[in-house]
């Protein structure tokens, strides 16, 4: 009995086609070992010609690639017939594309974003409320870093659909401070101090020439719009600094920034309120109580 | 705060490019243009500080001296290891490593197919060389730049350092600085209408310095051609210095090359 099982055994082994399967393996190695082979020297030849990010794409492209030649071909010496193959992958992808439509529409998404580049790596953005640096850019998002040190990660979907604001793509940017001065004050006189703040202000360029706008008489001030340019390094610093020296400025000129006032009239521009001071030492004798006990 | 006649008497002097020798715990003070500086060697470092001062309009000389006294405690030191055993310590003017944007007080109309040359001076920069191998400590200007931007549009250009100047048409009028270099410019406006000249781009990279017998600063003419469009107006530095320079010495060369013998088309740089 145990020689028929082995020769049953031999029989089997025996009617496996060896050099085939030992082909096919053969070809997968092979294709495997060439295909990390192409990324490597690929990525070295792009390293230095081109973003990061374009070279870790082309090398995973390559790898692919040749990997799936590779493939085919030892699917080719196994014995399967392409045609089958390409049926069923046809009919795979359609599933698969259903599952993965929104996989699908972010990796497009990025392509779009790759080839239209609207910000780098490195630029500031503002997406949906989010302002941070674009750390990486990836085939399905884009990962930020915000300025207090969050990570947030950004569909590409995202970015293509809704509005984007690079804010570090122009070299220079424009201030816009908001002064708001008393109305007693003599408007032309400030102006001319705000401009000579502009003038000795460091971070503040000569051209674009800064210029000061009233926009509007307020409620408790008169409003005055100061706009001043700097390069795009030195936006913060360079509103901080100024809106420290616009202060220093107007507190020795004698130039008062209200509060917000309200005026009351009691009834049509009468006499004012009677107004009693009460010394801080006397306790205050609030006077017999209103109603009688008794009634 | 100025400084007292007495002072002034005991002053001597400042020169670009002569080497002064200093013992350790000396420290040479120097007043020019809009800057005050302390050099100090001690036995192991070189130590830097500076403050900038109001700028006396009367005061025309660079003033130094080497004394013991030390500016107030809270002002920024520079501290420099000491490269070698050298005790010397020079002195070098630098034009900006960013053009100037040059803006006459008054614009100036030059008429039809005709020219002038005005006499600009720049800010220049001051580098301290150290020990006896001149090693570089550090470099700084001698009175703060005003920054500007030069461009079609605030979305292309550049950002260039900028100054006003009286556009002097006559060299004596010129005040001779030693803090200042004497730019000539040569304007040729060879249109059929008069030119405005209210501010052009001076590229002072490309410019190298030179110090005539009489220790003041020159930089090579630039040639200014407006043709037919104020955007593109040709630039042309020459490569000698003009005859009423009279005869000077390289003290130091342009921190860029222009890559094409000095022609340089300054496209919408230069006017606007």
């Amino acid at each position: 009995m145990i020689e028929q099982f082995e020769s049953s055994l031999m029989q089997f082994f025996g009617a496996i086609a060896w050099g085939k399967w030992i082909s096919t393996l053969f070809l997968l190695i092979l294709g495997i070992v060439l295909a990390s082979f192409a990324a490597r020297g690929v990525t070295r030849f792009m390293e230095d010609r081109a973003s990061r990010h374009h070279t870790v794409m082309l090398r995973r492209l390559v790898f692919y690639i040749v990997l799936a030649i590779f493939f085919v071909a030892a699917l080719r010496e196994a014995g399967f017939s392409l045609d089958v193959v390409l049926g069923a992958a046809g009919i795979l992808t359609v599933a698969i594309g259903f599952a993965s439509q929104t996989s699908a529409s972010n990796m497009i998404s990025g392509l779009f974003l790759l080839v239209e580049k609207p910000f780098e790596i490195g630029n500031f953005i503002e997406v949906e409320n989010t302002i941070g640096e674009v750390v990486s850019i990836d085939m399905l998002s884009v990962k930020l870093r915000t300025p207090d040190n969050l990570y947030v990660r950004i569909p590409n979907e995202t970015l293509i659909k809704t509005r984007v604001v690079n804010r570090s793509r122009f070299p220079i940017r424009r201030m816009d401070l908001t002064v708001g001065i008393a109305y007693a004050e003599d408007v032309e006189r400030v102006e001319k101090l705000l401009l000579e703040l502009a003038r000795q202000n460091s971070a503040s360029l000569e051209e674009p020439k800064a210029f000061v706008l009233v926009t509007g008489f307020g409620p408790s001030s008169v409003d005055l719009q100061f706009s001043f340019w700097v390069p795009s390094n030195k936006v913060l610093e360079g509103r901080s600094q100024m809106m420290v020296a616009i202060k220093k400025t107007l507190d020795e000129e004698g130039v008062e920034i209200p509060f917000p006032h309200t005026s009351i009239y009691a009834g049509s521009h009468s006499e004012p309120f009677r107004v009693e001071l009460l010394r801080p030492e006397t306790t205050t004798n609030k006077g017999g109580p209103d109603a009688d006990q008794n009634g | 705060m100025t400084t007292s006649l007495d002072t002034q008497r005991t002053m001597q002097d400042g020169h670009w490019a002569t080497p002064y020798t200093l013992e350790p715990g000396q420290t040479q003070y120097h007043e020019l243009s809009h800057t005050r500086i302390w050099i100090t060697l001690l036995d192991q470092e070189w130590l830097i500080r500076y403050q900038r001062m109001p700028e006396d309009d009367n005061q025309e000389r660079w003033q130094q001296r080497v004394t013991h006294t030390l500016p107030d405690a809270d002002l920024e030191v520079h501290r420099f290891v000491r490269p070698d055993d050298g005790s010397q310590v020079c002195y070098l003017p630098a034009m900006s490593s960013l053009a100037t944007v040059i803006r006459p007080y008054q614009p100036l109309t030059i008429p039809a197919e005709s020219e002038c040359t005005i006499y600009v001076g720049t800010l220049l920069w001051m580098r301290i060389q150290a020990g006896s191998k001149g090693t570089h400590l550090m470099e700084l200007p001698l009175a703060d730049p005003s920054l500007t931007w030069v461009g079609r549009t605030t979305m292309e250009g550049e950002l260039c350092y900028s100054a006003a100047t009286f556009a002097r048409l006559v060299l004596e009028a010129v005040p001779k600085r030693p803090w200042r270099a004497i730019t000539p410019v040569r304007i040729v406006n060879e249109r059929q209408e008069p030119l405005l000249l209210e501010r052009f781009n001076l590229p002072t990279p490309l410019l190298s310095l030179h110090r005539n017998d009489k220790g003041q600063l020159w930089t090579p003419r630039v040639t200014v051609t407006c043709e037919t469009d104020m955007n593109s107006a040709r630039l042309k530095i020459d490569q000698s210095l003009i005859a009423a320079a009279g005869q000077c010495e390289l003290i130091s060369p342009a921190r860029e090359q222009t890559s094409r013998g000095g022609l340089v088309r300054a496209y919408d740089r230069i006017f606007g």
